[in-house]
């Protein structure tokens, strides 16, 4: 496993553990990142980053993408 | 009978623009999340008994920001005859998250897919009918751009309100769940409105708090209901609410599996990707940013907007206009007073302010692509990594650049910041990029003193964005706003070419709202203004130093002597702009005459006694009304938006200090470094207010509340 925020531009993968509050963890299900959901990552500025996930694109800053991990 | 039907879905569907169409309104419509942050109503057209109710947009029933409560109590407790629940057909699965959350509702719905045109040309197909059969409610496929299938959608949700003719929940759950579930249904059912009995269950499983306080259940039953759900979490191995959400989803993957088929494998770069790779690529970010903002101030306040202005104000009004009038009222011999009145204080004042309805058209026109395009979205994304550094979050970028239209849309966009220190402190900087009112200042300021200059107005865009950084790293050092700011979570929407027709309608509507405002407030006060510098207090017509505005103008002078512009005069534009800020435009030109040819009267405004250059006063005047409170309209919605009239007043109180000490440090400083006046109390006291403010930026944090946990902290697990 490792943070979303080290996968290159244009990878996809599967989600396996998002980590956090319950609060935050039930805001990024919301907008489609949950476990075992495919991702891919647009972009990366810094560690922030831009995923495609479930047809849409989902902004996040380092602290949030260092949740994901794939 | 009234039918009142509601919109909901995730947030820049197109429920707005479906709003519109419906009712024949206008409400603002814009390519990015949060652009609708209140309820509108309205009727729709051709059934004045039908109530459309457009609700800002939410992803799911357990509300995040503060907007999106708004959508839950509407849906949850007003609960309205029939729900339109929009989804946007290029993302089926996250947007039927939400309506697989409203149909435990048991209120009639209706799911409208919409951009069902794009879902076409992208060669995708839905099964329509399928979908309808799983999810057991109507659904219909629409183009709200398009004002397609509007009309029948609408009435199909009329007849399911008429019939009362609910939703036939889907088995969204199964297994274990569903038996607690149906454990929670029994227990509470005497507690509960029949109606609403499953989404309370459901919320009680997934503890949530606001419900748990709401219904406010005895301890025993509580406990009882907790050991349900705990032998569920065992079972599962995760916690509640996680596994409702796995369970939608899965529910939801099913459903999409059998009705949606997508030509594009997923994973898949769309253009829209691909943009963004460029965009907010990690090098290119900043710099493509800076070279937007700088061609957007560079185009239509330095270059192409000056000279349309120039001509408007120099020739339009200045010449032809008031020539015109001033010929005719002497042909049909009309007293010396209203032709002062009308070429004087209305065409000269009123006149003025309309003069600069070019640049901000050009600004506006801008604005509206950058809205329109998506790009606005991105900003957000880029400026967070900069922001944070300051202790704001990038969302709080997106009411700043608002508030380079109009500083009341601003604060009302602080609505989609999720976090109350963050939201607070936004409210009390993001009107400190010049708006649409403060650029006439800069116009008139730039024309008389700076004539020619390119770079003063784009550097006041610059000057506005160092403020709010230098601002902001303060204020974070005060215990109140101490700690990380929220994490920066924040749905992008594709990339649209921005068509002429929305661009035309935005900026039509800002523009439009500027000229009532010259036409209504900005009329009136002039009126005033006029009055009282054209009679004394016995109401003779007297030379204007004798005036009654003289009077009042030299009782306040002392408050503006400090900044350079204590004239009467100069106090007088300085208060009146607090009214509107174009108002400073209108009274200069009024008490100075003001045109390019002769800035005569200009100068005399700002070359007081004491005075080293009136250029030098001018620009402290410009400093201090950029930088100062804005207009009424701004602080009273400041006022409303903070919630208490302490934070209405600590705002007000802090953009006046800012505004005062920035004018201050310019004058006293400039007078002494640049024009050579010997270094006096003025200066030492303009060090003084240095050292404070760097004292303020550098300083420690108080440790005030900072020790608590910030929002969205990883919890241990």
């Amino acid at each position: 496993m490792l943070p979303i925020s080290m996968m290159n531009p244009g990878e996809t993968a599967r989600i396996k553990k998002i980590t956090g509050s319950d609060k935050v963890r039930q805001h990024l299900s919301e907008l489609g990142c949950v476990v075992d959901g495919e991702v891919t990552l647009v972009s990366r500025n810094g560690g922030n980053v831009i995923l495609q996930v479930k047809d849409s694109r989902v902004a996040l800053d380092s602290s949030m993408a260092n949740r994901i991990q794939v | 009978m009234e039918i009142k039907i509601a919109l909901a879905g995730n947030p820049n569907c197109g429920k707005t623009t479906l709003f519109n169409d419906l009712t024949g309104s206008t409400q603002y419509v814009g390519n990015w999340p949060g652009v609708t942050v209140e309820k509108k109503e309205g009727r729709l057209k051709g059934h004045k008994e039908v109530i459309i109710q457009d609700l800002p947009g939410i992803y799911s029933l357990s509300p995040y920001t503060m907007e999106e409560v708004v959508s839950r109590n509407y849906l949850v407790n007003e609960k309205p005859d029939a729900i339109i629940n929009i989804i946007d057909g290029t993302n089926i699965e996250r947007n039927l998250y939400l309506t697989t959350q409203i149909l435990d509702l048991h209120i009639p719905t209706v799911i409208a897919v919409n951009m069902y045109d794009l879902v076409k040309k992208n060669g995708d197909r839905i099964d329509l009918k399928k979908l309808a059969g799983e999810l057991g409610c109507p659904v219909i496929p629409i183009s709200a751009l398009r004002k397609e299938g509007g009309s029948e959608l609408v009435e199909m949700a009329i007849d399911l309100a008429k019939k009362h003719q609910k939703a036939e929940a889907p088995h969204v759950l199964n297994g274990s769940v569903e038996h607690a579930i149906a454990h929670i249904e029994e227990s509470i059912s005497p507690f509960v409105e029949k109606n609403n009995l499953r989404w309370y269950a459901i919320k009680l499983f997934e503890r949530d708090e606001k419900v748990i306080e709401e219904l406010n259940l005895d301890a025993p039953l509580m406990k009882h209901l907790d050991m349900h759900i705990q032998d569920c979490e065992k079972e599962m191995d995760d916690d509640a609410e996680s596994i409702i959400t796995n369970q939608r989803y899965a529910y939801i993957q099913n459903v999409v599996d059998d009705t949606v088929h997508m030509k594009r494998a997923r994973g898949n770069m769309t253009l829209s990707d691909r943009i963004d790779r460029v965009v907010t690529n990690r090098w290119f970010a900043l710099p493509i940013f800076a070279v937007v903002m700088f061609l957007m101030y560079y185009i239509s306040v330095s270059t192409v907007g000056t000279w349309a202005t120039d001509w408007t104000n120099d020739k339009l009004f200045g010449e032809y206009i008031t020539n015109a009038a001033t010929a005719g009222l002497q042909a049909i011999g009309s007293p010396a007073w209203l032709e002062s009145l009308i070429v004087g204080g209305l065409i000269g004042g009123v006149g003025t302010v309309l003069g600069f309805v070019p640049q901000m058209v050009l600004i506006f026109i801008f604005m509206a692509i950058l809205e329109d395009s998506g790009y606005m979205a991105r900003v957000a994304f880029i400026m967070d990594r900069v922001f944070r550094r300051f202790g704001l979050s990038g969302k709080s970028f997106v009411p700043i650049l608002i508030g380079t239209g109009c500083g009341v849309p601003a604060i009302m966009a602080t609505r989609t910041i999720e976090n109350e220190r963050d939201r607070r402190m936004t409210i009390m900087l993001c009107t400190y990029l010049p708006c649409g009112a403060k650029l006439t200042i800069i116009g008139i300021i730039v024309s008389t003193f700076f004539p020619g200059s390119m770079f003063i107005a784009p550097s006041m865009y610059f000057l506005g964005i160092a403020v709010i950084v230098l601002a902001g790293i303060a204020l974070k050092k005060v215990g109140y706003f101490a700690g990380d700011p929220a994490p920066f979570v924040m749905e992008l929407p594709a990339y649209h070419m921005p068509t002429v027709k929305g661009v035309a309608i935005h900026t039509w509507d800002r523009a439009k709202h500027f000229m009532i405002k010259a036409g209504t407030i900005i009329f009136s006060i002039t009126v005033v203004l006029w009055f009282l510098q054209t009679f004394n207090f016995r109401l003779q017509m007297v030379d204007m130093d004798q005036s009654m505005l003289a009077s009042i103008g030299h009782a306040l002078h002392w408050i503006f002597v400090p900044l350079g512009f204590g004239s009467w005069k100069g106090t007088v534009a300085a208060i009146s702009a607090f009214v509107a800020k174009e108002q400073a435009t209108s009274t200069l030109a009024l008490l100075g005459g003001f045109s390019e040819t002769s800035s005569a009267g200009m100068h005399a405004i700002f070359a007081g006694a004491g005075v080293p250059s009136a250029t030098l006063a001018a620009f402290s005047f410009l400093i201090f009304n950029l930088f100062d409170p804005p207009c009424l309209v701004a602080m009273v919605t400041a006022f409303r938006e903070q919630g208490q009239a302490r934070w209405g007043w600590y705002t007000v109180g802090f953009q006046f200090l800012v505004g005062f000490m920035m004018s201050f440090i310019t004058y006293q400083m400039g007078a002494w470094l640049i024009y050579g006046v010997s270094f006096g109390i003025g200066q030492a006291a303009a060090l003084v207010v240095i050292a404070f403010i760097v004292y303020s930026v550098v300083r420690k944090p108080s440790k005030g509340k900072a020790d608590r946990l910030p929002d969205g902290q990883p919890a241990v697990k």
